[in-house]
């Protein structure tokens, strides 16, 4: 209960923030559907000689891209970036002076922060999505969809997190950051579907965590799920997911625990 | 005109000094950006290697567009685009009036301040992706290597452009970093063949924002491919460097001086 109330609470106060900045977020408005135009010609274009590609339809392909730009609104965050700030800085001290897990505290601010996204990107752009390219964005699955965007949000965030976590050992981890964040998004779907990669680079993405950042969600969106050969039900691959995040809540607390005790508090 | 160049190399000598300072963050950094650039051509790849392609085009060919938008960022964006991030910076901590009292034009020294090396990565990995195209198409001959250095003169102005217009909208819009990511997803379409676009939307790339001229009309002029409205295209990127310089001055007229 009182975990609820910190909750809402940060996240309430971060919503206000960022609300200050509206414009920032509004440029979204733009940038989304550019991009999507961009996607929308190419697939176009190339489907003009064949019917199916990496075992898709356009339908499928464009709906893919479309659901994989909604899905960032909904699951982005910048925790990496803001912890590593902190430690650089030193203010991360003042963290460690709160009767509060620092984890939770972002976690909370990533909530307020989506919340404000939620309303200022998701809805205006699926919108856009809907009535200005034609691309119906209705889940198969809807229960499991939102449960799969649930964990999806939760998977970026532990992600995000230790990736900020290795600023304990590197003073400065914008190359890290920036080297990872295109891994990280090629693996997990964002810029072409998975099932385009050769089938041994497929067996090696089955076994990383990326993919239930991107593409799984979009594939239980779609209603149907397949990687390297390997077909699974929703209810399954969802199941799976819940695992993957378990996981990473794992890794994230023993690189809590091995960083912690390496933090001097002096900034850099 | 020899005391601005004197200035620009002085600049630039003091930038590369203070980064190989800090060797193996300027390595990194230029593999980022390297990294970052090689996705798209890597994408292409697969979408090729599926069966499909773009009508009309082969892998090597839409691979020389893609190299071409590689080396025209690699050459801007060491050389003037970093004056974007300048302003952006200066104008969010009020010191961009420091430029203002410095006794030469105030574009100049926003541009010559914001020169970064970092970006060498891109041109280096777009000279190496422009050579590997060049080894699957064929060029007509010298006439076309003289068209396709003057267009990249060309594009070049475009991106400098580019960066006026960005640049000049963080005086009034302070401390956006969203400017990068608008202009990232306009020149998007420059990455591709511009015949895969709508008509409409050809004529906007061509007309209205210049972007075909960043890297498909080069690419396709050293294919000795007929490019209708070429010249209509060349007049109008010239209107639209001399719009960016206008608006970047008018811009600053406006400028408050407040910080953010």
């Amino acid at each position: 209960m009182k975990a609820l109330r910190i909750l809402r609470a940060v996240a309430f106060v971060t919503f206000k923030e960022w609300a200050a900045y509206r414009s920032h977020m509004l440029a979204t408005l733009l940038v989304g559907p550019v991009y999507f135009l961009v996607q929308l010609s190419i697939w176009k274009a190339v489907f003009a000689t064949q019917d199916t590609i990496g075992g898709m339809h356009i339908t499928e392909m464009l709906s893919y891209y479309g659901i994989a730009a909604i899905i960032t609104y909904i699951v982005f965050d910048f925790a990496d970036w803001n912890f590593q700030m902190l430690i650089r800085t030193g203010k991360f001290m003042t963290f460690l002076l709160r009767p509060m897990s620092h984890r939770y505290f972002a976690l909370s601010q990533k909530v307020g922060h989506r919340t404000l996204g939620f309303l200022l990107e998701f809805i205006p752009v699926y919108l856009i999505f809907r009535f200005a390219f034609g691309i119906s964005l209705v889940p198969e699955r809807l229960f499991w969809t939102i449960l799969s965007l649930l964990l999806s949000f939760m998977m970026v965030f532990f992600i995000n997190y230790c990736v900020g976590m290795t600023a304990f050992w590197l003073t400065n981890t914008g190359g890290i950051r920036s080297i990872f964040l295109i891994l990280r998004d090629l693996c997990a779907g964002v810029f072409v579907p998975l099932s385009f990669f050769p089938d041994a680079v497929q067996h090696v993405l089955l076994f990383l965590p990326f993919q239930f950042m991107t593409y799984v969600p979009v594939r239980v969106f779609l209603g149907d799920y397949e990687l390297a050969g390997y077909s699974m039900s929703i209810p399954a691959i969802v199941g799976l997911q819940a695992l993957a995040v378990a996981v990473m809540w794992g890794v994230s607390e023993l690189i809590w625990r091995a960083g912690i005790r390496r933090f001097t508090g002096v900034g850099a | 005109m020899r005391g601005s160049i004197a200035a620009f190399l002085s600049v630039m000598r003091t930038v590369v000094a203070s980064r190989l300072a800090y060797r193996g963050d300027l390595y990194f950094s230029m593999l980022v950006t390297l990294l970052g650039e090689t996705v798209l051509p890597l994408i292409t790849l697969l979408i090729y290697r599926s069966g499909a392609s773009f009508p009309g085009w082969s892998l090597s060919e839409v691979m020389l567009i893609q190299a071409v938008f590689m080396l025209a960022k690699g050459l801007a964006y060491p050389f003037f685009f970093g004056m974007v991030y300048n302003t952006l910076d200066r104008v969010q901590d009020g010191t961009f009036d420091v430029l203002l009292l410095k006794p030469r034009s105030a574009l100049f020294m926003t541009l010559v301040t914001g020169f970064s090396i970092d970006g060498l990565g891109r041109l280096l990995g777009g000279l190496a992706l422009f050579l590997i195209a060049l080894t699957g198409v064929h060029v007509p001959g010298a006439a076309a290597w003289l068209g396709f250095i003057m267009l990249m003169v060309m594009s070049v102005c475009i991106l400098f452009a580019s960066a006026l217009f960005m640049s000049g909208m963080l005086f009034h819009w302070v401390g956006s970093s969203r400017v990068y990511e608008i202009h990232d997803s306009i020149t998007a379409f420059g990455r591709y063949p511009r015949t895969i676009y709508a008509k409409p939307l050809q004529w906007i790339l061509t007309y209205v924002l210049p972007v075909a001229m960043i890297a498909f009309l080069p690419a396709s002029t050293l294919l000795g491919r007929a490019n209708a409205g070429l010249a209509g295209a060349i007049a109008f990127s010239v209107v639209f460097l001399a719009a960016g310089l206008l608006f970047w001055h008018g811009m600053l007229r406006k400028y408050s001086s407040a910080g953010g």
